[in-house]
């Protein structure tokens, strides 16, 4: 297990590192140049060449890349052109929102789509079965910022139960907090627990196939406990696997999902940073993006190697 | 006393060609403590009968007949009922070890599983005789710890797991599928020599089903041989080895490797039984053997032979046996 950890810790770090050069690479490529963006057209050349040596942007590439990445390490993300705030005080008021927007929406699809995905694959060719089947396959034709369209008219024009938009803020405290996120969650969910749910009945399926399920039949178990105890778990591995894809898909969502919504979270600062040609704040969000993407199939193979003892490694008796 | 006793069951398949007979008119009864084995070969149904008596049969099969189990029609129990049989009295061996195991719970997890499901022990009790019934087959701690995954462990060591299982709850009939087909040839030593003798020390009734003649020659008091969902020949092992009145009994076991040391000299080539064993929706009026028998006659053709008794302890569904004195082909 320790080994399997190292390794896949240096991965995690290799691919951090691989991921940062990229995102520098191309955002050296873009054109456009940051101080010329901040001063506008009519800067006096001088000017522009101050302005460039204060913000390092006449250092060789090799240089800034080095300084950019110490900056990343030590938690200096630069500061924001337009907002003349430091970019991680940006980034840590909008985590706020987007983290806890992420983790609902994610804990809704998976609550949604296993059980469903199980039961389909239980009562196959039944009703309940054709009943999953459908749903997903409206949860998956339905693009995901329509959807919220059709939440905010209905929960917050309609019936007004929930807010149509907007963040209350955590000051605000906790319910009213998550009252703004629910709908935004749920919009971002049900495409993906669509996908899951699908995911889930077809892994299940097979393994219900399986040996090892007729032999817990024959100790005495019953259907439902033998899909239960002995199935589902050998199911999940392409469930988890699916889910950790999933996951940059919701970041993508987040974009447009926060912008449905008003929110003021990570993908709508995105969003305004890039229409705004700040830079510094593109940069460092995309590396933020990629290494959360990153990070998550790292929990997703250790989630594989605690589901399935044998991706461990460890002592043989053969 | 019966423990075990099976009339007329037959196994129809629903297919997309329409239906198919797995097993036809298959009757057989066990004693407690006593052995009985099924040998045949693929497809000839050995597995269905097992499966059958598990309660255990596809979605898609209908079955039709009696199974007497300590005095309860098995078909016609509800499927409670069914499951509280299930692993307590009636425990089943399975050919694959490799896969017969659940991979990602501990073998201690499993063998204790049962225990807990249906005597209802609490986890500790369960796992301490778990612990007990793996050293009872060979598995003893330390060094095989409870904790161990079933990819830790050799094919052998697999299979000893699985009989640890069926053995928990004291069973009192033990079916045990080609239990060492998928194993080398020293550890299907191993394993029948285990199986023999702990049902020997349990008093445990044994159903053995295997293609391997000599498997059931030395495992078995009684045995049926099958032949396209038929039983064709049945009688003590002994009586049965002695006459092979079935011609289809006869051309298994020139077909075995086992017979070709003692019956055969050095570099003769085994023999085979031409032709195929009919296609379950297509079988023929006749006898199910003819197409492939050599002594057959035109008496064999209209009609299925009904089984007849060679004698008290032996009985045939042919009507031109082979005589002892003929010699195996």
């Amino acid at each position: 297990m320790a080994l399997f950890l190292l390794q896949r810790l240096t991965a995690l770090v290799v691919t951090l590192l691989v991921a940062s050069l990229v995102v520098f690479l191309v955002m050296e490529v873009l054109p456009g140049d940051p101080a010329a963006v901040m001063l506008g057209i009519n800067a006096r050349p001088d000017t522009l060449a101050a302005l460039r040596q204060q913000m390092g942007l006449d250092l060789p590439a090799a240089q800034r890349y080095v300084l950019w990445l110490g900056g990343l390490a030590s938690g200096d993300l630069g500061t924001s052109y337009t907002y003349g705030v430091s970019v991680w005080e940006l980034v840590r008021e909008r985590l706020g929102l987007s983290l806890p927007l992420a983790l609902i929406a994610i804990c809704l699809s998976t609550a949604l789509a296993i059980p469903l995905g199980v039961l389909a694959a239980a009562r196959r060719g039944r009703a309940a079965d054709a009943g999953v089947m459908g749903f997903t396959q409206l949860g998956i034709a339905i693009p995901n910022f329509w959807f919220a369209i059709l939440l905010i008219l209905l929960f917050g024009v309609h019936w007004q139960i929930l807010p149509a938009g907007g963040f209350a803020g955590w000051e605000a405290g906790a319910w009213p907090a998550l009252k703004t996120l629910i709908l935004p969650a749920v919009a971002l969910a049900l495409p993906q627990a669509a996908i899951l749910a699908r995911v889930t009945r077809s892994s299940v399926l097979e393994t219900l196939g399986e040996d090892f399920v007729r032999t817990a039949r024959a100790k005495g178990l019953t259907r439902s406990a033998a899909l239960w105890r002995h199935a589902v778990r050998n199911a999940l591995i392409p469930v988890v696997t699916i889910m950790g894809l999933q996951f940059s898909f919701l970041l993508a969502g987040t974009i447009i999902i926060e912008n449905v919504f008003y929110l003021p979270g990570l993908g709508r600062l995105v969003f305004q940073a890039i229409a705004q040609h700040d830079l510094i704040v593109v940069k460092d969000l995309v590396m933020l993006l990629a290494a959360a993407v990153v990070v998550v199939n790292f929990l997703v193979d250790l989630a594989y190697a605690v589901i399935d003892p044998r991706l461990r490694g460890g002592r043989s008796y053969e | 006393m019966t423990l075990l006793s099976v009339t007329d069951l037959c196994v129809t398949l629903d297919t997309p060609d329409g239906p198919a007979p797995i097993l036809q008119d298959v009757s057989f009864e066990l004693a407690a403590g006593q052995s009985l084995g099924i040998v045949g070969e693929s497809g000839c149904g050995k597995s269905m009968t097992a499966l059958a008596l598990m309660g255990l049969l596809p979605a898609q099969a209908r079955v039709a007949g009696e199974i007497e189990f300590e005095g309860e029609n098995l078909l016609a129990l509800p499927e409670a009922q069914l499951c509280n049989i299930r692993g307590r009295r009636l425990a089943m061996v399975f050919q694959e070890p490799m896969t017969a195991l659940n991979p990602v719970k501990t073998i201690g997890f499993q063998v204790a599983e049962g225990l807990r499901w249906h005597l209802g022990l609490s986890r500790g009790a369960a796992e301490a005789r778990a612990v007990k019934l793996l050293a009872r087959v060979g598995l003893p701690q330390p060094r095989f710890s409870p904790d161990l995954y079933p990819h830790q462990l050799s094919g052998g060591q697999r299979q000893r797991v699985v009989i640890a299982m069926a053995l928990a709850c004291e069973p009192a009939l033990l079916i045990a599928d080609e239990p060492t087909t998928a194993l080398d040839v020293t550890s299907q030593a191993a394993i029948l020599d285990l199986l023999a003798e702990v049902t020997e020390a349990a008093g445990l009734a044994l159903l053995l089903i295997t293609h391997d003649l000599a498997v059931v020659w030395q495992n078995t008091a009684r045995m049926l041989v099958m032949y396209a969902g038929r039983v064709v020949e049945r009688g003590a092992t002994p009586a049965v080895f002695e006459r092979m009145a079935h011609p289809y009994t006869r051309g298994l076991f020139a077909a075995s490797p086992g017979a070709l040391e003692a019956a055969l000299p050095a570099g003769r080539r085994l023999a085979t039984i031409p032709g195929q064993v009919p296609d379950p929706r297509h079988r023929p009026a006749g006898c199910v053997f003819a197409g492939r028998c050599p002594r057959v006659q035109d008496d064999c053709l209209p009609a299925q032979p009904a089984e007849r008794a060679l004698d008290a302890a032996h009985g045939v569904a042919c009507l031109h046996p082979c005589l002892e004195e003929e010699g195996v082909p």
